[in-house]
């Protein structure tokens, strides 16, 4: 499969990513990476691995900036997240039904 | 150099008497109302830019010390009205700057305050923002699963190449750092998230890291057993059907199924299926009421097994 015209993409594809590199992405440091963990609302892989799902950022990401702008607590920006998490979820699902209908 | 002049207490809806604990309250509202965050995917480009004047706002108003100097220039300024910064105010434009570097906020902001400082303090003014992540579904077929490969796919309007990493799998959400949108005032760029969808095969059905695939018998062949020619992803595979083989029976074919992320591979299940000929030609009609006579089970009730 050659590629006229797209670039090549130069970038790792993840499907996971470790502490350190979560830590990176988000801008956090890992002693308050460790306290959410340990809190449960940053989930490993599985249990004390040190992989986490790639969507992760995104969710922490999105955590952090609802805590920063509105001041809502880590906790209750995690029940935040889940909740627009399964909204957007719903959603997606109400429009693909429509469109089949 | 005249800049849109921005009424911090209109945009918060407070009064220019407001006390920090009002203008708190205001801002707290207001994002709580027009965060980017809480909006559904297509608000989200507006209000990310409501948002951004709020935050604006806020900032100068909480602030004793830069409400104090936007107050002064007097309360006769609406919004929208050219402005000509008073000389004296920090800002100078840095040679060689571009009009619209000046990170998150508007110019007029800049124009009062000057480019902020590179500090990130806490809840204060950030110089870059990062770019938004963007959010993608990438549909792939079960021959991909099985297959890997990359995959082109067109992304606000860029082409992007994404080699599909081995134990994909529906639901998957695929990383690409730095691959989302540009940050503003050169802030580094969002990621792309790919939310990988597995489009349905017409032949195999996916399950977990199996795949299934139906298995239509003839009863003889149900009955009597069967060497039965299979087509599978990995070519043909001959099938030993033993006799007394059930419809929902699964016959399974050891590491034929998907690739999983470990380096193996899952299981490819035969679920059997007993069809009976439609049009039987007379000599076999004649075979199955030959075999009805001899059938044990009474022939005016239902099968049992």
């Amino acid at each position: 499969m050659g590629g006229e015209g797209a670039p090549r993409a130069e970038f790792p594809v993840q499907a996971s990513v470790t502490a350190a590199e979560l830590a990176e992405a988000v801008g956090v440091g890992p002693t308050l990476l460790a306290r959410l963990v340990r809190l449960g609302l940053v989930e490993p892989l599985a249990p004390g691995a040190d992989a986490f799902p790639a969507s992760t950022v995104g969710r922490l990401r999105r955590m952090l900036r609802l805590h920063r702008d509105l001041g809502v607590n880590f906790t209750g920006a995690a029940i935040v997240v889940d909740l627009l998490e399964r909204l957007e979820r719903l959603e997606a699902e109400l429009a693909r039904l429509r469109r089949s209908a | 150099m005249a800049v849109k002049f921005r009424d911090y207490y209109e945009v918060l809806g407070v009064p220019r008497t407001a006390t920090a604990e009002e203008i708190r309250r205001a801002y707290r509202r207001l994002a709580r109302q027009y965060h980017p965050d809480l909006q559904p995917p297509a608000e989200r480009a507006r209000a990310a830019e409501r948002f951004k004047e709020i935050t604006e706002a806020y900032e100068v108003l909480r602030d004793p010390e830069k409400r104090a100097r936007y107050d002064a220039l007097g309360e006769h300024w609406k919004g929208g009205m050219d402005f000509t910064p008073p000389p004296g105010t920090a800002w100078t434009r840095a040679p060689g700057a571009a009009a619209e570097d000046f990170g998150p906020f508007s110019e007029f902001f800049a124009a009062l305050f000057g480019r902020p400082a590179g500090d990130r303090r806490r809840g204060g003014v950030r110089v870059t923002f990062p770019g938004s992540d963007v959010v993608a579904e990438l549909p792939v077929t079960v021959d991909e699963l099985l297959r890997g490969g990359r995959r082109r796919l067109v992304v606000n309007g860029r082409t992007v190449e994404v080699e599909l990493p081995r134990g994909v799998r529906d639901g998957t959400v695929l990383r690409l750092p730095g691959q989302g949108e540009p940050g503003p005032g050169g802030g580094p760029p969002g990621d792309l998230y790919l939310h990988v969808r597995v489009l349905p095969h017409p032949r195999y059905r996916v399950v977990g890291d199996d795949l299934e695939v139906d298995l239509p018998l003839w009863p003889w062949q149900a009955v009597l057993g069967a060497d039965v020619t299979l087509e599978t992803p990995d070519g043909p595979v001959t099938l030993k059907v033993p006799p007394g083989t059930q419809t929902g029976g699964r016959l399974r074919l050891r590491g034929r199924g998907l690739p999983r992320a470990d380096g193996g591979r899952g299981d490819l299940y035969a679920v059997v299926r007993v069809v009976i000929p439609e049009r039987p030609s007379p000599a076999e009609r004649a075979a199955w009421e030959e075999l009805r006579r001899r059938a044990t089970a009474p022939a005016d009730r239902p099968a049992e097994v």
